[in-house]
């Protein structure tokens, strides 16, 4: 289902991983993870330029609620691993194709259109992923995630509300929305695609779903929404073999500027 | 058929006013439970939804209220005439301290030989 050989830049990164379900666990960590930080810091470029004052700062916030999520997510992440790296770590000192994000993200943020329907299709899906993660039977994942829950619940009613608006706008809004689709749409379904160790994960109850149903229900949902916009039905997802590895150029340069202060003065305190 | 919206959406937002168009809303902010409604500041959004949302960035992201109000600032009935808020004639008639009562009283307590009754502790 998922082509191993995608993650063998990740072998190395789980020496002390122990046995295979705990190397399960820290994909899914370490996947959510890197979602929140590339999802979080690609929205922070918005912080001066966003379309009014009052929708710069609320983008600003959205964003740095994700980082907040990623740090915690990375904590979890240093406690199942536990090969002496901290979450900055994670975070920063990885190459590019060492990171473990779903395709939708290595979009650049693009016009406002984009950025809204990368974050409508992302904040979904990990709405789904979080349903299916709140009955978890590891406790430190099942009580973050239920704080998390309470945060996403304003970034869906926000994202929601900003779609309608550009959808219902007409002219050069639901054009550009409807053009932002088309381009994120084959990727959209790569925010569930099944992980290495899937079925690990069922069986443990670290997820009480596997990864096909979540995505399913999550295409009913999203369908519902796009059927009363009279937008157009999402499309499988393309290449889902490589759901979360070979990363675009747009996320090598996001790279390039997310390390360049750790980079400049390496080991340093900040 | 993607170019335009379904006929049964009409326009946006909650309908109130054009669509897209960005207006004041004035917010109002609780702190803490059972403290009253206070005006915090104001918020350019084109709709009740989106003054909420924006008045929840404003005012409460770092935990600052536990409710807010937005109101349309067009929908603020304004009075601020001095001829009307502040007369310039004596109005010490009309304040409840306005009489002093203490002369009044202590010339009817001495008149009934009765003394001045102590502060009722058991009362409040």
């Amino acid at each position: 289902m998922t082509d191993s050989a995608a993650f063998e830049p990740l072998a190395m990164d789980f020496d002390g991983a122990g046995d295979g379900g705990e190397r399960a666990l820290a994909l899914l960590l370490l996947s959510m993870a890197d979602d929140e930080f590339v999802i979080g810091f690609s929205d922070s470029e918005w912080t001066g330029i966003g379309p009014i004052l009052e929708e710069d700062v609320a983008i600003s916030s959205l964003a740095q609620d994700e980082l907040g999520h990623a740090q915690a997510l990375y904590g979890l992440l240093v406690n199942t691993v536990a090969d002496g790296r901290d979450a900055d770590a994670w975070a920063y000192d990885r190459p590019p194709e060492g990171y473990l994000h779903a395709r939708l993200l290595d979009h650049h943020r693009g016009d406002w259109a984009m950025t809204i329907a990368r974050r409508y299709l992302y904040d979904t899906a990990d709405a789904a992923r979080l349903e299916a993660l709140a009955g978890s039977s590891h406790q430190p994942l099942r009580e973050l995630v239920a704080k998390i829950r309470r945060e996403e619940r304003y970034h869906l009613m926000h994202v929601q509300t900003w779609i309608e608006r550009l959808a219902d706008a007409g002219g050069e809004s639901r054009a550009r929305l409807v053009a932002a689709l088309a381009t994120l749409a084959p990727d959209a379904g790569t925010v569930l695609a099944p992980l290495p160790g899937d079925e690990a994960l069922v069986r443990r109850g670290i997820v009480t779903e596997a990864f096909a149903t979540i995505e399913a229900r999550w295409r009913d949902a999203v369908g519902a929404t796009f059927r009363s916009l009279g937008l157009p039905t999402l499309p499988p997802t393309a290449d889902p073999d490589h759901a979360r590895s070979g990363h675009s150029d747009a996320f090598r340069a996001l790279h390039a500027e997310l390390t360049m202060v750790r980079q400049s003065e390496v080991g340093a305190t900040w | 058929m993607t170019d335009s919206p379904p006929a049964d959406r009409a326009g946006g937002g909650d309908g109130s006013s054009a669509p897209g168009v960005l207006e004041p809303w004035e917010v109002f902010r609780q702190e803490k439970d059972g403290d009253p409604m206070k005006h915090g500041g104001s918020v350019m959004a084109p709709d009740s939804v989106l003054a909420l949302h924006y008045a929840r960035e404003m005012y409460s992201r770092r935990q600052e209220s536990v409710h807010l109000w937005v109101v349309r600032r067009s929908d603020i009935h304004d009075l601020a005439d001095l001829d009307l808020l502040q007369p310039p004639l004596d109005r010490s008639f009309k304040k409840p301290g306005g009489y002093v009562m203490r002369a009044k009283l202590a010339a009817a307590r001495a008149q009934s030989g009765e003394s001045k009754p102590k502060a009722n502790k058991g009362a409040r």
